[in-house]
């Protein structure tokens, strides 16, 4: 056959027609295959887990513009009332930040002000697995609060794969699992399946699986398995597909990973918790010492307006208020300047918070800039009261199997 | 007298068996002795193709023939022991590792210890260090040194079929161990609890067979370990002498002296001799008490792992229904299988990644218990990525260059008609043992090209589809 006839038959057809059930697929099979895809435990609500890697500096990023600490801090790095979009009469974003600043105003994105952990650690390595882990100082948990939160899920709930990462990155201790293996995709066409043979629409893969009981159950196990696999490859290379395009994404690697969140969570397959990341590998990107200003801006120029993009999809489809995104960093920064136009480690940061059901505007104060830890803001919120409230409140898990304690709930999602 | 098979199945309700409860039923005696073929159990491919996927990453064509001319014992002997010089081998892909651990790469490491389960001329050893990688599972996200990962995998291998309290010995006091479990300073005034807790629960007991007393004490025996210049040194000034009371036994233990006392226990062959029955035998349910006395009792005496592995997989037990097909293929027993059975050898870096998404990443289990396997290596993800491995594995437009070829591997074994040809792929991988509706099914797709090129692919597409069957993650 020629090549131009499999490239037409395989762009006519597509994958998804390739490998359509075998007729015969026996009721018990196809039945548990679909309740798997149909999983709907506690809701369809899923969480949108974003890390900004190297420390992002939240004092440049929700600008105290007013402060005159601020500004007689930051002396090269500050930003002034006529820069920032401002939120009230004290605070403001980054200039960059304008497509948040619009979802801020739409209710659509809360700001937790001055989170953080006691005794926390300003060494990179050692903040952010904190941060994954969610025990602190514990240098022995090998694994994240990202991933005990999905083996939680498997383990109760019997969800297959409640969670993935989509991103760019090597994956993180934040979603290592004990139990669950937690895929890491770049791409949706990870998620489908691949056929050596496109040409030969006869051939369907999983044809020969066969119609009765046998006295094995962890062969059972496998042809339910096989089937809800294939299943769900079908309706995600359908999403990957289909050529609506709701809205435009810009061409940053993180909108390419929110548009691919978007796209798995309308195919509806049951993931409820994805992480995705911006910054990079290594120290990442928010780690700026020196020259900080145009590389910082251009961060969050990317957050913003992918996360916009983002929000706008999901919007389109009805689906925002399913959909709940929080971003994270292992430390806010120095208030000083450093003297190379930079800024050193810090402790406090907000966090960004994003969905149709977020309570929007501020949550907590702001910390003082003149009541200082070693020149960074102190903290008032620990950063597992967020995951606590997200876990309990939002997914309906068990925050207290996840992270082992108990922590005071905050008010951050409409009632 | 072997007892019928009918009565080795178990007799519970189908899928509804909670996994603590024993449903097994046999005769302690009969299941460990040696198998000896008869007619309601004769030798066939089947348990040819059985003892290879377990003792080994699978088989080619050649071994499984070899193995139905020798029978089950002297395949093995073959096995557990083979006639040939493994030196030679061991030496030349030792070398290689050693220049991977020196650029510290753990890719590398990890790339090499594949081509080496692929190419050893003794997979059983092979496949011992791994099941000891998951039981004593160290990650090199905690060690950060590949030289000491490597280093302690060379100390699994080398006692991986020997002695087990010399490999516990030898573990308890491996650099690489230290540093993981954060005690790299064993000193007198602050014993290091956590080495001690995971020394007793995750590689020693299991849980809840000491109490916290135990823990304390065995970290006093441990004090004056240290890691130096990434060597365990000695200290004995910070070695606490005095007198320490672990799990009953009072004494002035040293390191030693405690891993002596653990190993006494009787939960400590238990928890072992479970965990590599689960291994080589099956993982639907735990096995009951008294099958297990035996063994248990035997090891307690020698810690000899050849001849606890040896009584496994000779015995009655192994090649009955209570073990046939009742593992869930790991990642690496995937993948290698099929490249086993193809005669091919592929890109072992390239590989090394794609078992890691996986979900087995060499070198880097999840965590200090190892992999927990059997259903935890599928879900909806995991078993789509197995079909697109193969699928990479098989195409030359994939990174692996298509060096698997099943046109190619049945020609050599004098196959060329589909129709053989596709008998021959379904012997080799699965020994024909697929149920009559998924057998049709799958015949009705033998390639019915003409044309070179096209029944090439589509011959792919039908191995492909061989592997991707539920029957073939089975194990």
């Amino acid at each position: 056959m020629s090549s131009t006839r499999r490239t037409f038959l395989k762009s006519s057809l597509g994958a998804a027609t390739l490998f359509s059930l075998h007729p015969f697929v026996p009721a018990f099979l196809s039945g548990t295959a679909n309740a798997a895809v149909n999983q709907k435990t506690n809701s369809d609500k899923v969480m949108v887990v974003l890390q900004l890697s190297g420390g992002n500096d939240g004092l440049n990023t929700v600008v105290p513009y007013a402060d005159d600490e601020y500004a007689r801090s930051r002396t090269t790095l500050r930003l002034s009332s006529t820069d920032v979009h401002k939120i009230d009469s004290y605070l403001g974003f980054h200039p960059e930040m304008k497509a948040l600043s619009q979802l801020y105003q739409d209710g659509l994105l809360s700001i937790i002000q001055g989170v953080g952990y006691l005794n926390s650690n300003r060494d990179h390595a050692i903040a952010i697995r904190d941060w994954h882990t969610g025990r602190p100082h514990q240098a022995s948990c090998q694994t994240g609060w990202f991933g005990r939160a999905i083996d939680h899920a498997c383990h109760r709930d019997g969800i297959d794969l409640p969670g993935i990462l989509v991103g760019n990155i090597s994956p993180p201790l934040g979603i290592n699992a004990e139990k669950a293996i937690v895929p890491s995709i770049r791409s949706i066409d990870e998620l489908t399946l691949h056929l050596s043979n496109n040409v030969d629409q006869q051939s369907s893969v999983n044809g020969s699986i066969s119609n009765s009981e046998t006295d094995n159950p962890i062969l059972d196990f496998l042809r339910q398995s096989k089937v809800n696999a294939f299943n769900k490859s079908k309706k995600i290379a359908a999403m990957a597909q289909s050529q609506k395009m709701n809205v435009e994404y810009p061409p940053f690697q993180l909108a390419h990973s929110l548009r691919t969140v978007a796209q798995l969570i309308r195919a509806d397959v049951g993931i409820k918790m994805y992480y995705t990341e911006l910054g990079g590998d290594g120290f990442g990107g928010f780690d700026n010492h020196a020259s900080q200003r145009d590389n910082h801006a251009a961060l969050l120029r990317q957050l913003s307006e992918s996360v916009a993009a983002f929000m706008k999809d999901l919007q389109y489809d009805n689906i925002l208020d399913n959909v709940l995104l929080i971003t994270f960093s292992e430390f806010g920064r120095t208030v000083k300047e450093n003297g190379r136009r930079g800024t050193g480690h810090g402790i406090a940061a907000p966090m960004l918070m994003a969905g149709g059901n977020v309570k929007g505007g501020l949550i907590g104060s702001h910390p003082s800039l003149t009541d200082l830890d070693n020149d960074a803001l102190k903290f008032h919120t620990d950063f597992r009261q967020v995951y606590a409230s997200i876990l309990d409140q939002w997914l309906g898990l068990d925050s207290q199997v996840v992270l082992g304690g108990q922590y005071e709930p905050l008010n951050i999602l409409k009632a | 007298m072997p007892v019928p098979t009918a009565a080795l199945v178990s007799n519970s309700q189908m899928g509804k068996k909670s996994p603590t409860e024993s449903h097994i039923q046999v005769d302690p005696q009969w299941a460990w002795k040696p198998y000896e073929p008869c007619a309601e159990q004769p030798w066939n491919l089947r348990w040819a193709g059985h003892l290879y996927r377990r003792a080994a990453f699978g088989a080619t064509w050649k071994q499984l023939q070899q193995a139905l001319a020798d029978g089950p014992q002297k395949t093995a002997d073959h096995l557990l022991r083979p006639q040939v010089d493994i030196n030679g081998f061991d030496q030349e892909l030792g070398e290689y590792e050693s220049s991977a651990a020196k650029s510290e790469s753990a890719e590398g490491i990890r790339a090499w210890w594949l081509r080496r389960m692929i190419q050893t001329p003794h997979p059983l050893l092979e496949k011992m260090t791994l099941f000891w990688h998951g039981h004593f599972a160290l990650s090199n996200t905690s060690v950060k040194n590949a030289q000491l990962m490597y280093q302690y995998i060379c100390l699994l291998r080398q006692n991986a079929m020997g002695s087990y309290e010399s490999l516990f010995d030898g573990i308890a006091h491996n650099p690489a161990m230290l540093i993981a479990l954060d005690s790299e300073k064993n000193r007198k005034a602050q014993p290091n609890e956590n080495f001690a807790l995971e020394l007793l629960q995750a590689f020693g007991l299991g849980p809840s067979h000491f109490t916290e007393n135990d823990v304390r004490e065995t970290a006093r025996a441990f004090t004056g370990w240290f890691v130096m210049k990434n060597q365990s040194r000695f200290i004995p000034r910070e070695h606490d002498a005095g007198s320490k009371k672990i799990l009953g036994e009072e004494g002035n233990f040293t390191s030693k002296d405690a891993i002596q006392t653990v190993l006494r226990q009787p939960a400590a062959s238990r928890f072992v001799i479970r965990k590599l029955y689960r291994w080589f035998i099956s993982e639907i349910e735990y096995p009951p008490d008294p099958l297990m006395a035996p063994l248990e009792e035997s090891f307690a005496k020698d810690y000899d792992i050849e001849k606890l592995v040896s009584t496994m997989l000779r015995s009655n037990i192994f090649f009955s229904q209570t073990a046939y097909r009742k593992r869930i293929k790991s990642p690496v027993e995937f993948a290698l299988g099929i490249i086993q059975g193809m005669e091919a050898n592929v890109s072992t870096t390239k590989l090394g990644q794609d078992l890691a998404a996986l979900g087995q990443n060499l070198y880097h289990p999840p965590t200090i218990k190892g992999w927990p396997g059997g259903r935890h290596w599928i879900n909806s993800a995991t078993l789509l990525s197995r079909c697109n491995l193969a699928n990479a594995l098989l195409s030359d437009k994939s990174l692996y260059g298509g060096k698997l070829s099943p046109l190619a591997i049945a020609k050599k074994h004098g196959f060329s008609k589909p129709d053989s040809t596709c008998k021959f792929l379904l012997d080799l991988y699965l020994q024909g043992d697929l149920d009559s509706e998924a057998r049709e099914s799958l015949l009705k797709r033998v390639p019915q090209s003409t044309e070179a090129n096209d029944y090439s692919l589509e011959l792919n597409q039908y191995a492909q589809q061989i592997f991707s069957l539920p029957e073939y993650q089975l194990v």
